[in-house]
């Protein structure tokens, strides 16, 4: 699809992880840096989402389609719930809960580029 | 966070030591991981049944059910009350035999199962996590419950 964009973002998410893994470790909570990067991998995807819906169309199949389009919204959801549920809890587990969110996008950004590059 | 925006002690409504809640501690966790199953199952069975329902409408009507139960069970634990509590035992329940009877069907008759569900081979597609969910969820649950019956001991023995 566009690949610089899905290094930046698979970088991002990393970052966010060890961040989230250290304040684990460190018995912290929800702080500016990590909410800094959240923001950025976010504003990423959300170029992701313009940038996948104008080359949508370049996917044949009409139900691989719907998935790459299904999951360039899906993964808008993550980092903002993630967040919210951290902020919320103020034990530890708030930066276990980050460190899975900052996996699931990894994840998912990764299926994207599959679907993208599997079906192109 | 760097700036003490709340003294535990100086809001009324936050008991010093928390009651035990479903929905908090190692339970956002949970929470965070149904919830994130309960959006992929919905997305999926969305995708099969208006898709390609023809292909194997059994498995998509399976996929649809998980998406339900994954649904209840990360709104029970959220909420935490005792009649979301009960529900969610329910759905975990359902989830646990689910994924035994369709894990051990797609093994015995995987003529069955053309396509994927959530539940076949035990989820094997999605790394046994269905399998191991449901477990992790009851033990959490009566744990939970065990916590709020020695919480609540505690306290009428203190008010003695």
């Amino acid at each position: 699809m566009l690949q610089p964009l899905t290094v930046v973002l698979l970088v991002a998410s990393g970052l966010l992880g060890l961040l989230a893994a250290h304040h684990l470790l460190r018995g912290r909570l929800v702080d500016d840096p990590l909410i800094i990067v959240g923001a950025a991998i976010e504003l990423a995807l959300v170029v992701q989402l313009v940038v996948g819906l104008t080359k949508a169309s370049a996917i044949g199949d009409g139900a691989e389609r719907a998935t790459f389009i299904a999951y360039l919204f899906t993964v808008l959801l993550v980092i903002p719930a993630t967040i919210v549920i951290a902020v919320k809890e103020k034990t530890q587990w708030a930066m276990a809960v980050v460190l899975g969110g900052a996996l699931v996008v990894a994840i998912l950004v990764a299926r994207l580029q599959q679907v993208w590059s599997l079906n192109v | 966070m760097s700036e003490p925006t709340s003294t535990p002690a100086a809001s009324p409504e936050q008991p010093l030591t928390e009651r035990p809640h479903t929905g908090h501690g190692f339970g956002r966790v949970l929470v965070a991981v149904y919830g994130l199953l309960a959006l992929a199952a919905t997305g999926r069975s969305i995708l099969q049944i208006t898709e390609y329902f023809d292909r194997a409408p059994v498995p998509f009507l399976l996929s649809a059910l998980a998406a339900l139960i994954y649904l209840v069970a990360t709104i029970g634990l959220a909420r935490g009350d005792r009649a979301s509590v009960r529900l969610a035992t329910i759905a975990l329940t359902v989830e646990l035999v689910g994924v035994l009877v369709v894990g051990t069907w797609s093994v015995v008759r995987p003529e069955a199962f053309p396509e994927k569900t959530v539940w076949s081979h035990f989820g094997a597609g999605y790394g046994y996590v269905p399998l191991v969910l449901p477990l992790v969820g009851l033990w959490w649950i009566r744990r939970t419950a065990r916590a709020t019956a020695a919480s609540d001991a505690e306290v009428a023995r203190s008010a003695d």
